[in-house]
């Protein structure tokens, strides 16, 4: 087990020196780039003086590093910083409820991605050798393939102007103990059917490629051969060397979810943190921008860190700095 | 001990040209597969000699004639400005020939290919950088970044670049939006890295506890000859499959950046600039055609990207599947 | 053992779809019947459905829209038409425009006649309305606080990038700004119910700029220290003055205003609630859905809505917006520092074709500077024709194509399309003068430093009123001193026609001398003027006096609904 700590202690360090370098680089980009946030927001009616009194005011003027310090040190006690998009606002209280709407609908979506992904996988690779295999996953490689800047409009379109049954967009909030719940509202359908049908195939293609491999292990062979049934064959493998690996994309995922939430955000008028990461890079509303970056990285560094511990926990080999992958 | 080990080495090299031979024969076998190929290397081709194919020019305007639905003159019908659909998406098919071409030309693949080798094979520290920097790369909203990245740093670059204008070779290269094709696109193998780079990895640690590499290592053969010679030609059955993911991917990437409005704008049409000018709910509503037009031809080329890739996997690495 | 663990596993996920099926079952239930196809949520009819419906239950008397998603609600800050749009429903002025554009009192009792001083500065002496409070009712506002309020616009403490703009004709309001005196000369208190405004010149304009949100009333209690860029909290449920309460502000969501009951002009507002979603989404479906109340037409929908034989045509209305979008060229610098080249650029133009077949007549083509519906438009400037021939002919007359080779206009805009119009213009230039164009576009930071530094050929832009004065477009845009000149046009006669009409008292005498001055400027052509805007809009039958302004102005007062 002293393996183990010290395994644990290594990447617990390594999370700050991550975070470091990331905060540093988005900095940067905002800081050194051409562009600035005054110059924007001053639009048509440019007056180099009132530019250069906001520049002190915001202190665009200081040294690179004393700006991010400030920052950094401010964003550690909590303070995010003061949005530009929304002129003087904390950003806390404009990112916090818009990464929630998109956290909602996100995480429904992968539930059913994989609610409907794993038994789809499992079913075609017992069914290999029939038409019905390379069907179904034909059939999840279709959705797969259709950009959703296509499948947007054209579901918008299908749904709510052709068969009018639901509306096609918009974002209502009921109230639940105090939590506004988003995804309860009929709105939340289109975006699921935009989410979830392209997000099957890698899942029930994962699952259907673990289940052939265990198909294919000489004592699973043995196993059918002495007459096993062979779901109780598959299944024990299965749970064995897949799902582990599932709950590791599932974490990653839905970190990634929210990336790509941008398209369905600003086409179905959804407040989330995708529209709002959009805007505030053409704002350069560079306190946003942080904001977002880090809170994000941090999500991911820590949803990796727990992943790997576990692996660690279970395959001692991983400690040594080599063994499976992932 | 040794005599094995170099034996074990000769067959594994030995096995290799049957195997090619052997996949394509496996693959020729899969309908669907070879369908999706034909298709892939038509709208690649009428890409490539889109000058001699496409009808009109992608520019050719006909006020007279906006929004016509198809006809002879016009298979897939006319724009808003009365421009030729047909030539339109044959000449989007073009960028998408060069924007793959950019795309692993910048070396998005050779880098997650190599890094992934290194880490697996040298293990210990190399191995532990090379993955936390992974992660660093992993962690970042990727579409973000490339937004941030590209609006601060693309003007910078085109600005440098503006230095060459008129010069014989470069200043065309410049023209033809050269600069932005590679900066894009070096953009995204920086964060398109980190995938290829773990399954390499992960593969290659599987593979180094197989006998005739450790026999290798025993029998004294030196690292670069071990990566290069025993386990690169081991790893590239799922190099090839996600090289085949990733040029249909390319092609839609191109799409979303386009609406992001970081994308490239060639001179001529993109499959992105046609599907964002027609995007919008009333558009396909008033003109379907706009939208659908280069939408089911992209999709076409993704779904076909796709199936092949599948079937390649199926065929290339028959333990994994 | 071990399928007794898969049974788990899968069950598990089993679980999970039926909660989640389930649940969404459950909620749609009570609003699925809305579609007449019926919903995919009619099912379960006898579960005790959770009170659902498509949007929060209408209130009585509530008009829904669509809203741009506003970047300030501060006064003294914003310098957007979307911000604007709310600003003038809540907070208000000294004076302001009713709908025939006419410059009413607000606050003001009524409009002060200019008296002129021996020292060439006139002075304005308002007197104030007594029985108006804010809208928390705890207090009148008096003389105080708009001198409070106009020195906050100034105050280059506040950051306003616009405070100076509007307000830069008051005495002592330049030193103000620049930090160098502790108050604005020129705004003086006389007593609780009267305030008197001094201005360096007379200036016709100078109330038409007074209509402006920097010169509204703000509550100096509530708005404290705070700046453009800090403390902004208190715009979230600010305290005003205006025909509309903000009863809610959910940032990026939606805005709800209420009626201010006791609004001291007639008519007082009729609407009990006005709720804009500003999320964004597709307007025309949620307006067919009795979603929203009204909302635009884009070039997709309008030759389906002018249809008579479509139901939303008798729906559909059109107004002018004063407003000009144009390409601009940078005069300095060749080849279009000569006016022929210019002309020649222009004349190759077919703007009939752009607004009646790019835009399906959504616009109306441009002549001149002005735009219809502004004072001083003039009916009869014909501006430069569109000729192929006398184009070519022009071009060669400057030096032939060759002096154009390289040309690159500047389009601001987020890079993924140009655009119709910028593509219709550059294929004509293509094909009626053989010069390529390259189109350069940027995002509007970069266009506007561009502009800012005169490294550009040409660009394309729009103006928009910021009050009904055509000082407002000629002298800002033209003038060879004014910052807002990124042509870098410079011509002493017009510079001349301008400042003349700048003091001229008399009203047709100055509308003459600025529809001189246009003249010039279209024959010299440092603008190409395209096209003008209009409103084009969907308002549902039972909205009752909804006014197409065509700028931002106090407009829903007059609103009411009949059903």
């Amino acid at each position: 087990m002293q393996g183990l700590a010290s395994y644990i202690i290594r990447r617990l360090l390594w999370a700050p020196v991550i975070l470091l370098a990331v905060s540093l680089v988005t900095f940067g980009l905002g800081r050194f780039g051409p562009g600035d946030p005054i110059q924007i927001l001053q639009g048509q009616y440019r007056d180099p003086e009132v530019r250069e009194r906001i520049a002190n005011e915001l202190g665009y003027n200081d040294n690179f590093f004393v700006q991010y310090g400030r920052y950094m040190g401010n964003f550690v006690t909590g303070d995010l910083g003061t949005s530009l998009t929304y002129r003087g606002l904390p950003v806390a209280d404009v990112i916090f409820p818009r990464l929630w709407v998109t956290f909602q609908y996100n995480l429904l979506a992968l539930v059913l991605i994989f609610a409907i992904g794993l038994p789809a996988g499992i079913w075609s690779a017992l069914r290999q050798g029939t038409w019905m295999d390379p069907f179904l996953i034909s059939v999840f490689l279709f959705f797969a393939s259709v950009p959703v800047l296509v499948s947007i409009p054209v579901m918008q379109w299908l749904f709510a102007l052709k068969l009018g049954w639901l509306p096609s967009g918009g974002w209502e909030v009921r109230e639940f103990f105090g939590i506004e719940i988003g995804v309860l509202d009929k709105r939340i359908i289109l975006p699921l059917i935009i989410l979830t049908l392209p997000g099957i195939a890698g899942v029930a293609r994962y699952m259907r490629a673990q289940v052939l491999e265990v198909l294919d292990e000489d004592y699973v062979r043995t196993a059918r051969a002495k007459g096993l049934a062979e779901f109780t064959v598959v299944s024990r493998h299965i749970a064995r060397n897949a799902l582990l690996p599932l709950a590791t994309i599932m974490g990653f995922a839905l970190v990634g979810l929210l990336g790509g939430s941008i398209f369905l955000e600003t086409l179905l008028g959804i407040p989330g943190i995708g529209s709002y990461a959009f805007e505030a890079v053409f704002n350069r509303d560079y306190d946003s921008i942080m904001a977002i970056v880090l809170i994000t990285s941090t999500a991911f560094v820590a949803a990796n860190l727990v992943v790997d511990i576990t692996y660690a926990f279970i395959d001692p080999r991983i400690r040594l700095g080599g063994g499976a992958g992932r | 001990m040794a005599y094995e080990a170099a034996n074990g080495t000769l067959g594994a090299e030995d096995v290799t040209p049957r195997r090619s031979f052997l996949v394509l024969r496996r693959l020729a076998r899969k309908r669907l597969a070879v369908v999706a190929l034909v298709v892939i290397v038509i709208i690649y081709l009428a890409g490539i000699f889109a000058p001699l194919v496409a009808p009109y020019g992608f520019a050719d305007t006909d006020f007279g004639n906006t929004f016509a639905g198809p006809s002879l003159e016009h298979p897939f019908g006319t724009d808003r400005l009365g421009r030729d659909m047909l030539s339109r998406v044959i000449w989007a098919s073009q960028t998408t020939v060069i924007i793959s071409a950019a795309a692993i030309l910048t070396g998005g693949l050779a880098l997650g290919v190599t890094l992934g080798l290194l880490a697996g094979y040298a293990g210990g520290r190399v191995d532990n950088l090379i993955m936390r920097v992974a992660d660093a790369f992993f962690g970042l909203p990727e579409i973000l970044m490339l937004l941030l990245i590209t609006a601060t740093v693309r003007p910078r670059v085109e600005n440098f670049f503006d230095k060459f204008d008129g010069w014989p070779i470069l200043g065309g290269l410049n023209e033809a939006g050269l600069p932005d094709y590679f900066l894009i696109f070096g953009v995204l193998s920086l964060f398109g890295w980190v995938g290829m780079a773990r399954i390499v990895r992960s593969q290659v640690l599987s593979l180094r506890e197989t006998d005739y590499v450790m026999a290798a290592r025993a029998a004294g053969a030196r690292t670069p000859r071990l990566l290069f010679h025993h386990l690169l030609p081991n790893v590239s059955n799922i190099v090839i499959v996600a090289i085949t993911f990733s040029l249909g991917a390319i092609a839609g990437t191109e799409i979303a950046l386009t609406w992001l409005g970081i994308g490239i704008q060639p001179p001529h049409p993109s499959f992105g600039t046609m599907i964002f000018d027609a995007s919008g709910l009333t558009t396909l509503r008033a003109h379907p055609n706009l939208m659908l037009v280069p939408a089911v031809v992209v999709a076409s080329l993704l779904f076909s990207f796709n199936l092949l890739g599948d079937a390649l996997n199926d065929v290339m690495n028959p333990h994994r599947r | 053992m071990e399928t007794r663990r898969l049974i788990f596993v899968l069950g598990g996920i089993a679980v999970m779809l039926v909660v989640v099926v389930g649940g969404l079952a459950l909620a749609l239930s009570g609003g699925g019947g809305n579609g007449d196809g019926g919903g995919p949520g009619d099912t379960g009819d006898d579960t005790p459905a959770a009170e659902s419906s498509p949007l929060p239950e209408r209130v009585e008397g509530e008009l829904r829209l669509f809203g741009p998603d506003p970047i300030t609600l501060d006064p003294a800050c914003a310098s957007d038409a979307g911000s604007a749009e709310y600003i003038v429903e809540i907070f208000s002025g000294l004076v302001s425009f009713d709908r025939d554009l006419k410059i009413i009192p607000d606050l003001a009792e009524e409009i002060p006649e200019p008296t002129q001083n021996p020292d060439g500065t006139v002075t304005y002496t308002f007197n104030l309305r007594k029985d108006v409070k804010f809208h928390d009712g705890s207090r009148r506002v008096v003389a105080e606080d708009f001198k409070f309020s106009l020195e906050r616009s100034l105050d280059p403490r506040t950051l306003s990038t616009v405070g100076i703009i509007y307000l830069d004709d008051i005495v002592g309001a330049r030193e103000f700004a620049a930090g160098d005196a502790d108050e604005v000369s020129g705004i003086e208190v006389m007593n609780a119910n009267t305030l008197k405004i001094t201005i360096d010149a007379p200036k016709a304009y100078f109330l038409a700029k007074l209509t402006y949100p920097t010169a509204y009333v703000v509550d100096r209690r509530e708005v404290g220290d705070s700046t453009c860029f800090s403390d902004t909290q208190w715009t979230l449920r600010p305290n005003g003055t205006g025909p509309f309460k903000l009863e809610e502000w959910q940032v990026g969501q939606r805005i709800v205003l209420t009626a201010n009951e006791g609004f001291h002009l007639d008519p007082k507002p009729s609407l009990a609630q006005v709720t804009y979603f500003l999320a964004g989404g597709s307007a025309l479906i949620m307006y067919e859905n009795d979603e929203i109340d009204l909302t635009g037409v884009g070039v997709n929908d309008i030759e389906r809505i002018r249809d008579p034989s479509d139901p939303l045509n008798a729906e559909f209305r059109e107004s002018p917006s004063l407003n000009t979008f144009y390409i601009g060229f940078n005069t300095q610098v060749p080849p279009f520092d000569d006016p022929v080249v210019r002309r020649a650029f222009g004349m190759a133009i077919d703007k009939k074709v752009l607004t009646e077949v790019v835009l399906k007549d959504l616009v109306v083509p441009a002549n001149g500077v002005l735009p219809p519906g502004m004072p001083g438009f003039n009916e009869e400037l014909e501006g430069i024709p569109f000729d192929p021939e006398g184009a070519r002919a022009l071009l060669e007359e400057a030096g032939g194509p060759s002096i154009v080779r390289d040309a690159t206009l500047l389009d601001s805009g987020r890079g993924a399309s140009v655009g119709p119009i910028i593509e219709a213009v550059v294929a004509m230039w293509e094909e009626n003068l053989g010069v390529t164009v390259d189109v350069n576009q940027e995002e509007f930071g970069l266009f506007l430093r561009d502009l800012d530094e005169g490294s550009f050929q040409m660009f394309s832009l729009g103006w928009i009123a910021d009050y009904v004065d055509p000082q407002d477009f000629l002298d800002i845009k033209f003038h060879s001193a004014s910052g807002n000149n990124e042509m870098k046009y410079s011509n002493p006669q017009v510079d001349d026609l301008l400042e003349r009409a700048r003091v001229e008292q008399d009203e047709a005498t100055r509308y003459e001398l600025y529809q001189e001055a246009e003249e010039i400027i279209v024959q010299e052509a440092p603008w190409i003027p395209l096209y003008h805007g209009k409103t084009n809009a969907l308002v549902k039958p039972y909205v009752q006096g909804y006014f197409l302004a065509p700028f931002v102005i106090p407009n829903l007062r007059y609103v009411s609904l009949s059903r």
